[in-house]
C-alpha cells in the first residue's frame, strides 16, 4: 500500500514536471516569425564561422530565413555605419564589440534595447541568469542592454613546449620571463621567431592593454591621457622591444591572422594572440601536441587580462525587432552555445562551460584543458579596456597604436612617442 | 526669310532627339550632381563624437592646413603617383612595343600578358600581401635562395611606396600597353616606309617617329591612370591600411578612415573635396598637353 501511494507520488510529479514542460515549450513558439527574413551582418572571424556552421538548425526552428552578410571586421564595420547613418532596415542583426564602439554606438542610438525581450519573449531554456553577468553589465548603457555576449575572448600566450625544451627555457611566469625566454631562444636558435604579436596599428592595443595593466599601467589618469606615466612607458617600450628585437621581420604589418599562419607553421616560440585562435593555432594538428597555453604572465601590476566578448545587436532601425530577437535569442542560447564551445569559441555561460559534453572535448587535449584554465582566470580577473574609456575609443586606439609602431620601427623616443600620442588623445578626451 | 521644310524638320529631329534623351541626362547629371553637392554641403559641417552634426563655416578647411596627417598624405600621395606613373608608362610601352612587332605570340601568351588588369585589385592586394610577407612569403625566399638578403617590403616605412608601386605596375601596365598597342596599331605605314627607304635605325626610327606620333596615345593612357593612381585606395587598404606609421597613408585611406573609422564626416568630405580638386586639375592639364601633342 505504501509503495503504492509512494510510486503513485512519484508518478505524479513527473507528470506535472512533464506538463510543465509542455506548458513552458507550448509558451514560446518559435514558429511566430515563420516566412520571415533576418539580415545577419556578421564580421567573418571564428565567432560567427562556428554559429553560421548550424545556421540550417535555426532556419529549421523558426522557419526564418536568414540572410547572412559577411565582411572581414573593418569592412563589416564600415557597412555598419553606412547603414546606420541612413537610418537604413536593411540590417536587423550584427555583431559588435562593446568594449569598442559600444559607448559610441549607444550614444549614437544604433542598439535596440534588448532588457524588454529577455524578460517577455524568450524560451524556457534561455537561461538569461546564466549569461556572464559582467560581459552583461558591459554592453548595457544608460539602463540598454544592447547587446547579448557570444563569446569571452582575451588575448592568451601560446608557447612551443619543445622549442622551450630545446633551448632550456622555463614557463615564463613573469613579463621580466617572457623577455629572457625570448632572449634565450633567439640565441639558441637563429631559425625561430621568439615573439610575436599584433603589430599592426589599430590592432594592437587589443594585446597591448594586456601587457599595459600588467605593467600597472592605465590609459587615463584624472581625465588625462597618461602615456607619459613611469607606468605606461615602461609598457610601451616593453611591449615595442619584444617586438623590435624578438618578433619576425615586417611585424608592423601583422594582425591575427598572420600570427596565426606564422605560430601554425611553427616558425614561432611565443604566440601572444586572441583564444579565439585557437582552433586555427590547431588547424592540421601539427601544434596540438607541442603548444602549452597560459594568461599572459604578470607584471608589477599582477595579472590583469583583456577579457571581452563579441556581442549580438539588433538594429534600432529594423522593421522587424522581434524576428531579429528571435535569432539573437538562439544564436546565445546555451544549447548553441555549447556547438560553439566545441569548437573552440569560449562560451560566455558557466553552465556550458561546465557541461559534460564540453568537459569531455575539453579533456581530449592537454592544450586544450589550459585554454579553459586560461579563460577561467580571464573571467575572473579580466578587464575589457582595450583602448581609451570614451566614446571616441576607436579613434584612441591609433594613437595607442601610432606610438608603439614609432617605438618598433625606431622612428622616436620612448618620451618622443609617449609625448606625441598624449597629445593628440588629450585633444580626443576633451572632444564632445 | 520664310523657313524651308528641311529647316522645319530639322529642327522637329533637334527636338525630338533632345526630348528622347532628356530623361536619362537628367538623371546622369542627378546622380553625379546629387553627391558632389552634399559632400560639399557636409564639408562645412562639424561632427561629433556620437554623429551629431552643426555648422562649422570652413573650419574643416582650416583645420586641414594645419593637420600634418594632411600633408604627409599629400606627400603620399604624389610620391606614389609620380613613381607609379613612370613606371606604369615605362612597362607599358615596352609591352605594347612587345605585342606589336612580336606577332607571332599565340593569343593565350599575349592573354597571359594581359591578364593581371583584369584581376580585382583586392584579390591582386591579397596575393602580394602573401607573396612579400618577410617571415613566410615567396619572394624572400627567392632573394634568400639566390643569396640576396631578403627584405621588408610592405613593412618597410622606406620601401613601402617603391613595394606599392611596382604591385600596381605589375597590375596595370598591361592596360597601358593594351592603350598603346591600340595607338601604334593606328600608326601610318607610310612614315615607317620613308625612314626604312631613308635608312633610319630602328632606335631613330622610335625615337623620331614612334614616339611622337604616339604621344597623344600616350597621354590619354597618362590621364585615365592619373585618375586612378591619385585616388590610390585598393591595394594600401589590402595590405598595409596606410602604414607602417603613416608611411603609405594616401589622402584617400586618411580620408575613407576619418569618416568611416572616426564618424567625422565633415573633416572627410573636405579631404576628399580637396582630393578631387587635385584629380580635377591633372586631368584638364593632361587634356591641354593632349591637345598640345594631337596631330
Amino acid at each position: 500500500m505504501r509503495t503504492k501511494a509512494f510510486a503513485a507520488q512519484i508518478m505524479l510529479s513527473v507528470i506535472a514536471v512533464g506538463a510543465a514542460s509542455v506548458v513552458h515549450a507550448a509558451d514560446f513558439d518559435w514558429k511566430k516569425f515563420q516566412g520571415k527574413t533576418v539580415t545577419f551582418l556578421a564580421n567573418n572571424n571564428p565567432v560567427s564561422a562556428a554559429l553560421l556552421t548550424h545556421k540550417a538548425d535555426f532556419e529549421k526552428l523558426t522557419g526564418i530565413t536568414l540572410k547572412v552578410d559577411g565582411y572581414q571586421e573593418q569592412q563589416m564595420r564600415q557597412r555598419l555605419i553606412t547603414v546606420m547613418n541612413a537610418h537604413s532596415d536593411e540590417v536587423d542583426v550584427f555583431m559588435t564589440l562593446p568594449s569598442r564602439e559600444g559607448q559610441q554606438f549607444a550614444a549614437s542610438g544604433w542598439y535596440a534595447d534588448l532588457s524588454p525581450m529577455t524578460k517577455s519573449a524568450v524560451a524556457g531554456d534561455y537561461d538569461y541568469a546564466g549569461l556572464s553577468q559582467a560581459l552583461l553589465k558591459a554592453a548595457t548603457y544608460d539602463g540598454k542592454l544592447t547587446s547579448m555576449p557570444m563569446n569571452i575572448e582575451g588575448p592568451v600566450l601560446y608557447y612551443r613546449t619543445d622549442i622551450f625544451k630545446k633551448c632550456g627555457v622555463d614557463e615564463p611566469k613573469t613579463i621580466a620571463d617572457v623577455e629572457a625566454a625570448a632572449k634565450k631562444i633567439k640565441a639558441c636558435d637563429s631559425a625561430i621567431t621568439p615573439f610575436v604579436s599584433r603589430g599592426l596599428k589599430p590592432a594592437l592595443p587589443y594585446t597591448f592593454s594586456n601587457l599595459l595593466h600588467n605593467m600597472g599601467g592605465s590609459y587615463m589618469a584624472d581625465g588625462k591621457s597618461a602615456l607619459c606615466s613611469p607606468k605606461d612607458k615602461a609598457a610601451l617600450d616593453t611591449y615595442s622591444r619584444l617586438l623590435r628585437d624578438y618578433g619576425p621581420p615586417g611585424v608592423v604589418n601583422y594582425s591575427f591572422p598572420q600570427i596565426s599562419a606564422l605560430y601554425r607553421a611553427g616558425r614561432a616560440a611565443m604566440d601572444f594572440e586572441s583564444s579565439n585562435e585557437l582552433r586555427t593555432v590547431m588547424e592540421g594538428g601539427e601544434r596540438l601536441k607541442d603548444t602549452k597555453l597560459i594568461p599572459f604572465p604578470a607584471g608589477d601590476g599582477g595579472q590583469v587580462p583583456t577579457a571581452i566578448g563579441w556581442g549580438m545587436a539588433v538594429s534600432a532601425y529594423s522593421k522587424q525587432q522581434d524576428a531579429a530577437w528571435y535569432f539573437v535569442q538562439w544564436a546565445t542560447s546555451p544549447a548553441v552555445q555549447k556547438l560553439m564551445a566545441v569548437q573552440g569559441i569560449a562560451p560566455p555561460r558557466s553552465a556550458v562551460a561546465n557541461d559534460p559534453d564540453y568537459r569531455k572535448w575539453i579533456d581530449e587535449e592537454p592544450v586544450r584543458k589550459e585554454w579553459q584554465a586560461a579563460l577561467d582566470v580571464l573571467a575572473a580577473k579580466g578587464s575589457s579596456e582595450v583602448g581609451y574609456p570614451i566614446v571616441a575609443n576607436p579613434e584612441s586606439r591609433e594613437f595607442v597604436g601610432q606610438a608603439v609602431q614609432d617605438l618598433i620601427l625606431n622612428q622616436k623616443t620612448v618620451d618622443q612617442a609617449c609625448a606625441e600620442a598624449d597629445k593628440s588623445l588629450d585633444a580626443l578626451i576633451a572632444k564632445k | 526669310m520664310p523657313e524651308t521644310a528641311a529647316t522645319l524638320t530639322e529642327n522637329r529631329q533637334r527636338l525630338e532627339l533632345t526630348a528622347l534623351s532628356s530623361p536619362a541626362v537628367l538623371f546622369t547629371v542627378g546622380m553625379i550632381a546629387f553627391p558632389v553637392i552634399y559632400t560639399i554641403w557636409l564639408s562645412f559641417q562639424s561632427f561629433s563624437t556620437t554623429g551629431q552634426q552643426s555648422f562649422a563655416g570652413v573650419a574643416n578647411y582650416t583645420k586641414l592646413v594645419s593637420d600634418s596627417e594632411f600633408w604627409n598624405g599629400l606627400w603620399v600621395t604624389f610620391a606614389l603617383y609620380i613613381l607609379s606613373l613612370a613606371l606604369q608608362l615605362f612597362f607599358g610601352i615596352w609591352l605594347a612595343l612587345l605585342l606589336f612587332h612580336a606577332r607571332r605570340l599565340s593569343g593565350i601568351v599575349r592573354s597571359l600578358f594581359i591578364s593581371p588588369f583584369m584581376m580585382p585589385p583586392v584579390v591582386a592586394g591579397m596575393m602580394w600581401l602573401v607573396i612579400l610577407d618577410p617571415s613566410l612569403g615567396a619572394a624572400n625566399y627567392l632573394l634568400t635562395s639566390l643569396g640576396l638578403p631578403p627584405s621588408d617590403w610592405l613593412a618597410s616605412p622606406t620601401w613601402v611606396i617603391p613595394t606599392v608601386a611596382l604591385i600596381d605596375t605589375w597590375q596595370w601596365a598591361p592596360y597601358v600597353a593594351l592603350i598603346v598597342l591600340g595607338g601604334l596599331q593606328s600608326l601610318p605605314p607610310s612614315v615607317y616606309e620613308a625612314a626604312q627607304i631613308d635608312g633610319a635605325s630602328p632606335f631613330k626610327t622610335f625615337q623620331r617617329i614612334t614616339l611622337p606620333l604616339l604621344l597623344p596615345t600616350i597621354v590619354t593612357a597618362t590621364i585615365l591612370r592619373s585618375v586612378d593612381l591619385l585616388r590610390f585606395f585598393d591595394i594600401i587598404y589590402i595590405t598595409t591600411q596606410g602604414g607602417p606609421g603613416n608611411a603609405s597613408n594616401t589622402l584617400n585611406i586618411y580620408g575613407f578612415r576619418v569618416g568611416f573609422e572616426f564618424f567625422n564626416f565633415g573633416y572627410a568630405s573636405a579631404l576628399m573635396l580637396t582630393l578631387t580638386t587635385i584629380v580635377f586639375g591633372a586631368v584638364l592639364a593632361f587634356n591641354r598637353l593632349r591637345n598640345a601633342v594631337a596631330w
